[in-house]
């Protein structure tokens, strides 16, 4: 059986051969003309140009399959004999960008020459999807007409998957993504793009109040003349301070009071809430093995102030850490120009939809961690953002399908028209 | 933190979802009765229920969903993978299937139970997404059923079948790539509209996304040459070890690659 197969597959002038000679062949062209134009990256044209493209691409490929479906060639372009080699190529072309390291310089000739840093960038990447488009066009409509129910799964995965890379690859032109730094109280309407360049936004943001909520700092012990963590191999390196007493590598810290914000008078600290004031706690801790105790105070420090380290014997100490944020947010007031004013909260993870624009938390001034007074956003446009969606659904539709129906009986080879 | 006082009760609630969940992994394994199967499912559904019922008196005790800390995340993936394991029993009625996610789910409780320290250990702010648990759940489980068929595969390979007993092996592998394929698929696409959310883009070729795209595809070509040549056997197992191998690069072996510096997956701790 498997022999009758592989000699069948030889003699069919539309066979794997041919699948594997085109991907090649895409391939090969791609490499070449990206070599011949200077390694040069590619940017698809913007809007209207690729909305035009896109819709003469969908034309010409729904007008050949009704011209020609019953040619060969068109029944060879919608059948796993050209899919197979195209997967594989495009395979190909992504574990290259597996082992290259992308959007970094060039490091060697080779791949400036064949934009290997720039991989998404580039004409076989390009083609390859084109390729991989048609193909799956044409598949698509091959199942879709007739249309038969048991064909659902199918057309959900191969259509979906089809939607995602048409606007993907066409919407990524239009895609803008800047970011604006604001400071407190000030209006800003300007954003740069990753080239520098500065863009006018549709709307102005002030940045009324920026905030960090942050987990209560841990602590650790340390070698004090290097300030190095004493023991790798401890498991319980780190423990979270928020518990009146707890062990830490043979030694048990008791809590005694514990300051939120605070600065340091004298030989102690005291609640502060001003710029520059930082956790600190008062502790007391014996030593379980000879049970010696010792007081005192640590704090984890800030920009303005130094840390202090509680020392514990002639090697070590034990010291706080800096505390990790648990939620940043800002609370902005957006104005649009024609008129309509929001007041807003945004946070990681929880953006915020302004006339066609998502605005993210992307970033502050870290040294200054929550007195930070910058504030960094993110503005994000993608027009085809929800063709992309309409993509993704009906692929998690389909992903439902594959889990409901499993593997078609007969290969599933009843349905193909 | 606040909500630890709960977890005290942990351990009951725990032991009392890894019994019922022995217990039915036992009776599926031994038993070949319908009534013993049915009362499997039954044990497998009430340890899931345990977890459940712990789970929202642990969230109106805290007053926020308990997502956030990895102790919490674990919790999830127990109560899910054991969901989905009796699920895919029930539609496709392999019985190692359910036992086999039973063990992980417990697996998962284990460790809570060993390590009460990760109750409130943190996570980062972009982590904090009610995408992160459905992500991570898809994923677990998509790796264990494909990990299973490259079992299966390799067992194929090595202690060569007749004729007559390939065909229900490698069925058993197609279910189980399709399974698996299903759900690296919704993880794929959950990262995607998560990136979304937390990062302003659904698809960056950040190194993780990038093999965990290499190894969709591989598990694509498996799909569409068995699709073809439904007698290949040997060759067709081949592809399914390979794709094992890069998905366990992806898994594992990204973090060690030079090109996957500053990837927002690489986990340090």
């Amino acid at each position: 059986m498997s022999n009758k197969n592989s000699r069948k597959t030889r003699t069919n002038p539309w066979s794997y051969r041919d699948g594997t000679i085109v991907t090649v062949a895409i391939l090969s062209l791609g490499f070449a003309i990206q070599a011949a134009s200077g390694g040069i990256v590619i940017r698809i044209a913007g809007f209207p140009w690729n909305l035009v493209a896109g819709l003469i691409f969908l034309a010409i490929l729904l007008s050949a399959f009704v011209l020609w479906r019953k040619h060969r060639a068109m029944k060879w372009l919608g059948s796993v004999k050209a899919a197979l080699p195209a997967i594989l190529g495009f395979t190909f072309l992504v574990l290259l960008m597996g082992f290259v390291k992308q959007d970094v310089e060039p490091k060697n000739a080779l791949s400036r020459l064949f934009g290997l840093t720039h991989l998404i960038k580039t004409w076989p990447f390009i083609l390859i999807n084109l390729y991989l488009l048609i193909l799956l066009g044409i598949a698509t409509l091959k199942r879709l007409t007739p249309f038969n129910l048991k064909n659902t799964g199918f057309f959900l995965n191969h259509f979906g998957l089809f939607l995602v890379l048409f606007s993907t690859a066409l919407g990524s032109s239009d895609m803008q993504r800047l970011s604006m730094n604001c400071y407190k109280n000030q209006d800003v309407n300007l954003a740069v793009d990753a080239s520098g360049k500065s863009v006018e936004m549709p709307f102005t943001v002030k940045l009324l109040n920026f905030t960090i909520d942050e987990f209560r700092p841990k602590v650790t012990i340390i070698e004090t003349k290097t300030g190095q963590p004493f023991s790798e191999k401890v498991k319980e390196r780190f423990e979270l301070m928020d518990r009146d007493s707890f062990n830490i590598s043979g030694f048990r810290i008791n809590v005694v009071k514990f300051l939120e914000n605070s600065g340091k008078v004298g030989d102690s600290f005291e609640a502060w809430n001003e710029p520059g004031s930082a956790p600190s706690a008062k502790v007391r801790v014996t030593n379980l093995t000879n049970h010696s105790e010792i007081s005192g105070w640590i704090c984890s420090g800030s920009f303005a102030n130094p840390a202090q380290v509680l020392e514990l014997n002639d090697q070590l100490s034990l010291a706080m850490l800096p505390a990790e944020p648990r939620k940043f947010s800002s609370e902005l007031d957006i104005q649009a120009k024609n008129g309509k004013r929001v007041a807003t909260t945004i946070e990681v993870n929880h953006p915020f939809k302004m006339d066609g624009w998502m605005i993210y938390q992307q970033g502050y001034n870290t040294e200054m961690g929550r007195w930070s007074n910058l504030n960094v956003l993110e503005l994000v446009r993608d027009p085809w953002l929800p063709i992309v969606y309409l993509g993704i659904f009906l692929m998690m539709a389909g992903a439902g399908f594959l889990f409901f129906t499993g593997k078609p009986k007969n290969g599933g080879t009843n349905h193909v028209a | 933190m606040e909500g630890l006082i709960m977890w005290l009760d942990f351990p009951v609630y725990a032991s009392a979802a890894i019994l019922c969940w022995l217990a039915a992994s036992g009776l599926f394994l031994t038993s070949g009765k319908k009534l013993m199967n049915q009362m499997a499912a039954g044990l497998s559904a009430a340890g899931t229920t345990f977890l459940l019922v712990f789970i929202v008196i642990l969230w109106i005790h805290i007053q926020r969903p308990p997502m956030r800390t990895l102790g919490e995340t674990r919790l999830w993936y127990a109560i899910f993978i054991s969901a989905i394991g009796l699920a895919s029993y029930l539609r496709w009625k392999y019985k190692w299937l359910v036992s086999y996610s039973l063990g992980l789910a417990m697996v998962f409780l284990i460790i809570n139970l060993q390590h009460p320290e990760t109750y409130d250990k943190t996570l980062m702010p972009a982590l904090q997404s009610p995408w992160f648990i459905p992500h991570v759940i898809v994923y677990i489980f998509a790796y264990a059923m494909l990990g299973a068929s490259s079992l299966v595969a390799l067992r194929n390979l090595f202690f060569v079948p007749t004729e007559k007993t390939i065909q229900g092996a490698i069925q058993m592998a197609d279910n189980l790539v399709y399974l698996g394929f299903s759900f690296l698929t919704l993880g794929l696409l959950f990262g995607a509209l998560w990136a979304k959310e937390a990062w302003g883009h659904y698809w960056t070729w950040d190194p993780k996304e990038t093999w965990a795209f290499i190894t969709w595809m591989f598990y694509l070509v498996y799909i569409h040459y068995r699709f073809r040549h439904p007698s290949e056997h040997k060759k067709a197992m081949a592809i399914l070890t390979a794709s094992f191998a890069i998905l366990l690069i992806c898994w594992f072996g990204v973090n060690y690659l030079p090109s996957a510096e500053n990837s927002v997956h690489v986990y340090s701790e």
